[in-house]
This record gives structure tokens, C-alpha cells and sequence, in this order.
């Protein structure tokens, strides 16, 4: 099928932070033949502001966002709770706003990366080889926002020498819910610890998801408590293949696409 | 009793809010299920009979009005010795008559069930097959404490009392409502799970209820010769 | 930070942290949630009946003053007495004159969260009066004098043998053995005698059924049962939010409740008191008195957005749900209601600035939204009640500044670059230093920083693109 153009939405803290995970994406993207394009203008949908209430500074960013997405045929962003912002929070956020139908158009076409994967284009093997026990993480927003939960075990089951295996609560919080995580860390830390130790149950070598926030809170827990289970981007397991180096976390080593 | 000049103000005053607030109208999200909430129930005694086993109730059933003495006093029989409380009705009074004489019966007419009763014998306004459930009131069952106070309660029905579901035994309650202080739906025994979330048969209430459900219809009982 | 704030933040420390109350609500949620998917099996649709539940509710909630009205005069058409209590003080007062001037000794007490809210115990226990609270749960936090930890299992923090401990030394009398059967036996041994000598009894109300003029109460130990039939006096509390149009919306309300509260097909009591006893009846109270509480409810039924939370029936299910609450218990809300509801209601209730602390604590993972009976978005409040804060101006100065000048980065992608290189910058000097760790304390406490990587996808982007 003729693929639309694709404009990638990176979350700030992906590109700043967690390049890696971009960088992955791209790489299915290009691999199933998608044209991309990357508007440099982006730099944040607002949630940060947004979950922490100060709704005029997040819908001024949100408009920021609006304008420069405005042209884009279709959106793809590597984020279940980015997407969820955008599609989900963004028409009562802009209700008011001059932007509020464009954005109500936006929330129409843009999609998470596994939701876009298998929903718009079909796609669940995208050629990839992992030779690892993976389990997989349900990231809150993806689930009850997106309602997306059956795409990344659909991806994931078509990598070649995978072996999934699901993990116990899968859809209970990892704990992050974004400046949470440092406002209540008391509570954040043990809510990590309580999904690490699943993970650790499951005999998983990774645990993968399609928030990288989650990941990133998540890796800081995995790696203090040592654990075997490692953290990884869900478009880093479908980049990989026989030939490739294996990809440790999102974000340590950064290789060039 | 909103006796007090003070007490009257704020009857005003809350109605008052309540009225300006809900002025103000809020915004209504619907999602769209609006499916059947339940299966329709094909077959009300077969569905009361299994609701009743996975919730504790006992089911007697009996054929016709001999079988329903025996069963009834083939029950008492099997019970520790005591005070029986029973619902003062023309069928109850024949159903129980030729009882062993360790058993003494204490009528509703008499009062309440005295704290030490042992069983309790009542009728029912209706049996629910969705739920296993039995409905009683105040007037129609002998007052409030005869569901409640023995522990074991005994209800004597016939199957042409069962309803299919909630919604027809609340429609039944709908009918009995302003002529009874108290209507009640038992499901089950009284229970517990507040240690440790372990569930335990029997906490204030009966730890056993007998359901006797008369099949035929007719007469409940035969003629006294 | 205020002292309310800063104790919860330290009991929720003290809480996420042991090992062995994490086991202990685990294992009770774990029940739950097996029994919850059984008894949601049980529907054709579940979704439907939540749907339904909700749009009774609303239709109650946003009609209230016509369904009120016509609760009050059937009510008082069968015998009984109504009054309308605008506070806590107003109802407990109430209560008192009517328990002195009947002479109460003493009142058993059914579970009622409303009876919490106004404090009624500690003030009928002030004035003399004996007040025993009959729902074993309750009874057994009575007992050791603390508040109840979960709106529908008061002592599910408790072991067996921590309960068996207690019996021992309150009703040495009535405890056979330590088994959880022997516990409840002596529970009921004891509270047997005070429900047959009990002057009044004191209960709440799941509904207030305005067609017929009708309470209803749920219980499955039957002790609402015995506090509304042996007493002389029936004192039924309730909030104003509590009344449904019909003695007929039962029918999905009912099995709804008990699904969401205890994954039950149907509470095994579930009552409707219409009014002392009637003429011809052998038993019941003599006077039958029902108390409409507001204590700030019409304020919230003012406010369109907030209006919803009044739909709550109280089931649990979103404590139950809640992670936060998984991890922090229910003491350390120190409010009435706790868990996703209790955060949602309480800072508009009972002071936005002073219970802010409630809405933040939470990672917005919309579980209890997922499983509210009557479809309240309470993830979505919680995010309300943030902006409704910030719009009071009641966040530190330094967190307002901090917003602003990042929403200033963000509205250009040259500040963003130049705003995140300082950033990464930073990180990295303070990584050399040694200082990320102690200064990022409120990551570091828990988890590994992420390392800072070479170069930002933007960059690799454009290397990218001009290659």
C-alpha cells in the first residue's frame, strides 16, 4: 500500500535525552518505506504543563505545536502519553482557542508508532530478528487513552528467535506519571520497584514498552536495583537484525541510522 | 421534625443551593453501550436452584403439600432442640401442627423473635432466579427480625412465587412498598470477608437459610381431617 | 508546604516502603480483583450496566432538588421524620437531642462513611452515650481506636493474628480461639448484646429512593439489619447526593455496587427501610428519623465540571484500583475518604490549598477511571483540581517561574536548543563533579540517571539530511 507522508513528532525529551529511540523508529519507518519528514520547529505537545495544571502556559505551547504540525498529511510519534496529549487532552486544553479546530484535525492524524504500525499500515512484521526473552509493559496512557494493547504484542510476536512472555500486572503504573515522579518520589521509586520485581519474575533478559518515559524511569530502577532485565525501546527491538549490534538501553550508546 | 425556626432555614437554605446549583446545566458523556445488562433468565427455578448452591442456600423441593410437611419437619428434626419463631399465617399454623414437643413455637404474633430463637419460619413475597434470592417483608413475612435473628431461616414457598430477575422482583417490591415498613432481598447467608479478606458463613445473621419450594400449585396444604 | 502536606508525604514514605504492608494489600487486592472479573462475567455487558448506573446518577444528581423533594414527602407521608442538616455540627446536634431526650444508653451503628465525616462517634462518646459500631470491620478499628483504612474493608491492614490479639484483650469473654471463624464467633457473641439492648440505631444509607419514600442499605454481615429492628430508634444519615428517582433503578444499581465493591452478584442484605414500623407489624423501631446531609455538597453540585463526583456510590472500587493507593494505605490520605475519590473530592471540599497535595499524588494512570461504576473521569479531576490550584495561585512562586519561563523555551526552537543544550551541559559538569546524584536527590533516591547522550536526534537529523 502507498504509505502517506510521514512527519515524525519526537517528544523533547526523546530528542534530548533518549535519541536512540528516534533513531530506531526511523529506521522501521524507512525499512517498510515510508518518506519522512521532521519539521525542526517542534518542541514540545505541553504536558509537562498541562499535568501540573498550568493550563495558559500549556495551551500556548500547545498552540506552538499545532502550527507547526499544521501541514503534515499524517504524524507518527514514538510516545503513547505524547500522542495521548495531542489526540485526547488537546480539545479541552484549546476550547477556547483559535486553534481548537485545527487541533481537533490534528488528534485525527497522528498516531502512536505501534498503533500506526499495524492500524494505518498493516504492517506487524517488520523484518526483525531478537534473539532475547522479552516481556512487555503497558504503558498507562497507550492503554485507556489509545486504547492500544494489541499492536505491540502483535509486533512483537512476528520477531524472528523472540521469545515474549507477558508480564505479571502488565497494565499496573511503572510509577513515572511525569513530574510525579520527582514531586512524590517516595511513591514513584517503590511503584518502579514493585514493576521491577515482576519483571524480574518473568525471566525476561528486556522489558520493553512504547513510552519511553516509562523506559527511562524504569532503566533508572532496573539498573539501581541490578537486575538482569534490561529497558528498551519497543522500535529498538524491531530495528534490530541478524547482523546488527545489539542495542543495550535507549539511551547509553548512541548509533548514527 | 424540622421542628425549630433555625431547623426550617436550612431545609430552605439546602433546597434553595440544590435548586440554583442544578440550574446550571452539566454536560452529559454517553459511550453508547447500551446493550441487555443481563441475559435473560430461560429457566427461573433452574437458575434459582444454582444461584442458591454457589451462594449457601439450601433448596428443598417438594412435590406437592404432603412432601412439604415432611421436608419441613424432617428439617426441624435435624436441628439442636429450641425456641422456634414462626410467621403467624393459617398455612404455617398447619404446616407445623403434630411437631415434636421439645420444640417450642413462639408466633409473630406474639412479638418479635427472642434473641435465643433458634430458627425462624417465614413466607416470602417472591424467589429471584438471576440471583438466588429470596424477597421478604415487614407485613407479607412475619416483621423485620424473622429474616434476621435465628440462625437458621426457613422459608416455606411455592415455585409459582419465583421471578425471573431483579427487575421483576423489584417490581413486585414496587407493589408491597407502601404497605410495608421494611422490604428486604436475602441472597445468600450472612457473611464476612473483613479478616484478611477470608470469607466466613454466619456473622450477625442467619448462618443458614432453607428455601422449601412447593411445586405444584393448589392448595398448600391438604385439608386437616 | 503545609503540615497536612508534609505528613502525608512522610506516612506515604513510612508505608510505600514496607515490605510487609505491601504483601498484606496485595494479597487482599489480588481477591478482589478474581472475584471482580467473576462477578463482571456475570452481566451480558458490563459496560452497559456501568453506562446505565451513570446515567441514573447523573439524572439524580443534576435533578436533585425535585428528586429530594420528593423523598422528603414520602417519607414523611409513611411516619417518618426528615431533617435537613447543612453541617457536621448541625446533624450531630440532632442526633445527640434526639438520643437525650429518648433516653439513649447506648446506639449500634451500622457502616456509614457519612457518620466518618461528621465525626458523630467522638461527639455521641463526648455526651455519655455508648456507640458500637457493628460492621466487623469497623468494629475491629473501633477497637484499636484508629480510623478505618478502606472505605469497604476498614481492616484490611490487619492480619488474623493481630485481630486474635485484640479480641484477647477487649472481649476476653466471648474469644473461643484464633481461627478466622472463632473471631467472627466472638465478634457476634459480643455485638449480639448490644444490638438487643441497644435504645437506638444509627445507619447510613446506599440510596435514598425517592419514588417510595425508601432507604436503601447493603450489608452482607446483616448487622444493618439488626440495627434497624430491634432498637426503638432508626437514625438513618445520609448525603443529599444520595437519592435515585426510582425504587426500580435498583436493579442495575444494586448488582453494579456489589460487583465493583466485592465482585458479588448481590450484597447478601440489601434493605429498604420505609418508615418506623407500620400498624399491624410485630417488630421495628418506633420513630424513624433520616438526615439529609449538604456539608459543602451543593457547593460542588454548583460547579458544572465537578458536579459528577456526586454520583459516587461509595463501592471502593477505585481505592482498590489505585496504585498510589496500593502503595501508601489508606492512613496516610488522613482524610475521610481516600484513594482516587478521596483526592478528587476532598481539596474542593475541604480546601483546594490545603489538600492540593492529595491531587498531585498521583501518576494520572486513569485506572479509576477505567473501573468507576458511574463513569466519573477521576483521573481527569485530579488534573482539574491542579489547574483549579495554579488558578488560585496557591503553587510556589519558584514552580510558577519555572513554568513560565519553560513554556517560553518551548515556544521557539532556537530557545528550546539552547535552553536543553544548558541543560545537558549541566548534567554533565555535575556528573564529573560527583554532584548529579545529591542534587537530583529526588531521582537519585530511586534510580539510576539516564546517561546524557552525544548528540540529540535533531542534530543527527540535520547530519543526517545535509549528508
Amino acid at each position: 500500500m502507498t504509505l502517506p507522508r510521514i512527519t515524525l513528532f519526537i517528544p523533547c525529551f526523546v530528542d534530548q535525552v533518549t535519541p536512540q529511540v528516534a533513531v530506531d523508529m526511523v529506521t522501521v519507518l524507512r525499512r517498510i518505506g515510508c518518506e519522512l519528514d521532521y519539521p525542526e520547529e517542534q518542541t514540545c505537545c505541553g504536558q509537562p504543563a498541562y499535568n501540573a495544571g498550568f493550563w495558559k502556559e500549556a495551551a500556548s505551547v500547545a498552540e506552538h505545536f499545532v502550527r507547526v504540525f499544521a501541514k503534515s498529511d499524517m504524524v507518527v510519534c514514538p510516545s503513547g502519553s505524547c500522542t495521548a496529549m495531542v489526540r485526547c487532552f488537546y480539545p479541552e486544553l484549546l476550547a477556547s482557542s483559535p486553534y481548537c479546530e485545527e487541533a481537533l484535525a490534528l488528534g485525527k492524524r497522528i498516531f502512536e508508532f505501534s498503533e500506526f504500525l499495524v492500524d494505518v499500515a498493516g504492517i506487524t512484521d517488520v523484518g526483525a530478528t531478537f534473539p532475547y526473552k522479552v516481556t512487555y509493559h503497558d504503558s498507562c496512557h497507550l492503554l485507556r487513552e489509545l486504547h492500544v494493547q494489541r499492536q505491540p504484542r502483535e509486533l512483537l510476536r512476528q520477531v524472528k528467535e523472540i521469545d515474549f512472555v507477558e508480564l505479571g500486572y502488565s497494565e499496573e503504573c511503572c510509577g513515572f506519571g511525569g513530574v510525579f515522579s520527582v514531586k512524590f518520589p517516595e511513591i514513584s521509586g517503590p511503584m518502579g520497584e514493585v514493576k521491577a520485581t515482576n519483571i524480574e519474575a518473568t525471566g525476561a533478559s528486556f522489558v520493553t514498552a512504547c513510552d519511553p518515559s516509562c523506559l527511562m524511569h524504569l532503566d533508572g530502577i532496573l539498573r539501581r536495583m541490578r537486575t538482569k532485565a534490561k529497558a528498551i525501546y519497543l522500535a529498538s527491538i524491531l530495528a534490530a537484525q541478524e547482523t546488527a549490534a545489539v542495542p543495550s538501553n535507549g539511551s547509553a550508546d548512541v548509533v548514527e541510522p | 421534625m424540622q421542628s425549630g425556626k433555625e431547623d426550617r432555614g436550612a431545609r430552605e437554605e439546602i433546597l434553595g443551593r440544590v435548586r440554583a446549583a442544578v440550574r446550571a446545566p452539566a454536560p452529559r458523556q454517553q459511550s453508547g453501550s447500551v446493550g441487555p445488562i443481563f441475559a435473560t433468565v430461560t429457566d427461573p427455578l433452574e437458575r434459582f436452584q444454582s444461584e442458591c448452591a454457589a451462594n449457601h442456600t439450601d433448596v428443598v423441593l417438594a412435590a406437592n403439600g404432603d412432601e412439604t410437611v415432611t421436608a419441613l419437619h424432617r428439617l426441624l428434626a435435624s436441628l439442636p432442640p429450641g425456641e422456634i419463631f414462626v410467621q403467624d399465617t393459617p398455612e404455617l399454623r398447619r404446616l407445623t401442627l403434630g411437631l415434636d414437643a421439645r420444640q417450642s413455637i413462639l408466633w409473630s404474633s406474639g412479638g418479635p423473635p427472642p434473641e435465643s430463637s433458634q430458627v425462624a419460619i417465614s413466607h416470602c413475597e417472591a424467589l429471584v432466579g438471576q440471583t438466588g434470592s429470596v424477597l421478604v417483608s415487614s407485613h407479607g413475612c412475619g416483621g423485620r427480625g424473622a429474616s434476621i435473628v435465628a440462625p437458621c431461616h426457613v422459608i416455606v414457598a411455592s415455585a409459582d412465587q419465583i421471578v425471573p430477575d431483579l427487575e421483576a422482583a423489584l417490581a413486585r417490591a414496587r407493589q408491597i412498598a407502601f404497605g410495608n415498613s421494611f422490604v428486604g432481598l436475602i441472597t445468600g447467608c450472612s457473611r464476612t470477608s473483613d479478616i484478611e479478606k477470608r470469607l466466613i458463613i454466619g456473622a450477625h445473621g442467619p448462618r443458614r437459610v432453607v428455601v422449601i419450594v412447593r411445586l405444584s400449585s393448589g392448595p398448600s396444604v391438604p385439608e386437616i381431617t | 508546604m503545609n503540615r497536612i502536606a508534609q505528613e502525608f508525604h512522610q506516612k506515604a514514605r513510612e508505608k510505600a516502603s514496607d515490605q510487609a504492608h505491601r504483601q498484606t494489600i496485595r494479597r487482599a487486592i489480588d481477591t478482589y480483583e478474581t472475584a471482580v472479573t467473576k462477578g463482571r462475567a456475570r452481566f451480558a455487558d458490563y459496560e452497559a450496566a456501568r453506562e446505565r448506573c451513570a446515567e441514573i446518577k447523573w439524572e439524580a444528581v443534576n435533578h436533585l432538588d425535585r428528586y429530594l423533594d420528593q423523598f422528603e414527602t414520602n417519607v414523611v407521608q409513611r411516619g417518618g421524620h426528615v431533617f435537613w442538616a447543612s453541617d457536621s455540627e448541625h446533624a450531630c446536634r440532632y442526633v445527640l437531642e434526639l438520643a437525650l431526650r429518648h433516653r439513649v444508653k447506648t446506639i449500634v451503628k451500622s457502616k456509614s462513611m457519612v457518620t466518618e465525616e461528621i465525626q458523630l462517634n467522638a461527639d455521641l462518646e463526648r455526651n455519655g452515650l455508648r456507640v458500637m459500631e457493628t460492621d466487623l470491620g469497623e468494629y475491629i478499628v473501633q477497637l484499636r481506636q484508629e480510623p478505618p483504612y478502606h472505605i469497604v474493608t476498614p481492616a484490611m491492614h490487619l492480619s488474623r493474628e493481630q485481630i486474635a490479639e485484640l479480641f484477647r484483650e477487649k472481649i476476653p469473654g466471648d474469644v473461643t480461639g484464633e481461627t478466622h471463624e472463632e473471631l467472627v464467633g466472638a465478634a457476634r457473641r459480643s455485638l449480639r448484646r448490644d444490638f438487643f439492648s441497644a435504645e437506638m440505631g444509627i445507619t447510613g444509607a446506599n440510596f435514598l429512593v425517592a419514588d417510595t419514600g425508601m432507604i436503601a442499605i447493603t450489608s452482607n454481615e446483616g448487622n444493618a439489619r439488626l440495627c434497624t429492628s430491634r432498637p426503638r430508634i432508626h437514625v438513618a444519615i445520609a448525603g443529599i447526593e444520595k437519592v435515585i428517582p426510582r425504587l426500580q433503578d435498583l436493579a442495575v444499581l444494586w448488582p453494579t455496587l456489589a460487583t465493583a465493591g466485592t465482585g458479588q452478584s448481590i450484597t447478601a442484605y440489601s434493605t429498604l427501610i420505609g418508615g418506623p414500623r407500620m400498624a399491624g407489624e410485630n417488630d421495628g423501631p418506633e420513630e424513624f428519623h433520616v438526615i439529609l446531609l449538604d456539608n459543602g455538597r451543593s457547593r460542588l453540585l454548583a460547579d458544572p465540571e465537578q458536579r459528577d463526583l456526586l454520583q459516587c456510590i461509595r463501592c471502593g472500587a477505585c481505592l482498590n484500583a489505585c496504585p498510589v493507593y496500593r502503595n501508601v494505605g489508606g492512613h496516610a490520605y488522613a482524610t475521610v475518604y481516600q484513594g482516587p475519590i478521596g483526592s478528587a473530592l476532598t481539596p474542593p471540599m475541604r480546601g483546594l490549598a490545603e489538600f492540593q497535595h492529595l491531587s498531585y499524588a498521583s501518576s494520572l494512570c486513569g485506572n479509576c477511571t477505567s473501573v468507576c461504576p458511574v463513569k466519573i473521569d477521576l483521573a481527569h479531576h485530579l488534573v482539574q483540581n491542579r489547574r483549579n490550584v495554579v488558578a488560585i495561585g496557591e503553587r510556589p512562586w519558584p514552580e510558577r517561574t519555572s513554568m513560565r519561563l519553560w513554556a517560553w523555551c518551548m515556544l521557539s526552537a532556537e530557545r528550546f536548543k539552547l535552553a536543553s543544550r544548558l541543560g545537558r551541559t549541566m548534567l554533565r559538569v555535575l556528573n564529573a563533579m560527583g554532584l548529579a546524584a545529591p542534587i537530583l536527590k529526588s531521582w537519585t533516591e530511586h534510580r539510576q540517571l539516564p546517561p546524557v547522550p552525544k548528540s540529540t536526534f535533531r542534530q543527527m537529523w540535520r547530519n543526517n539530511a545535509e549528508r
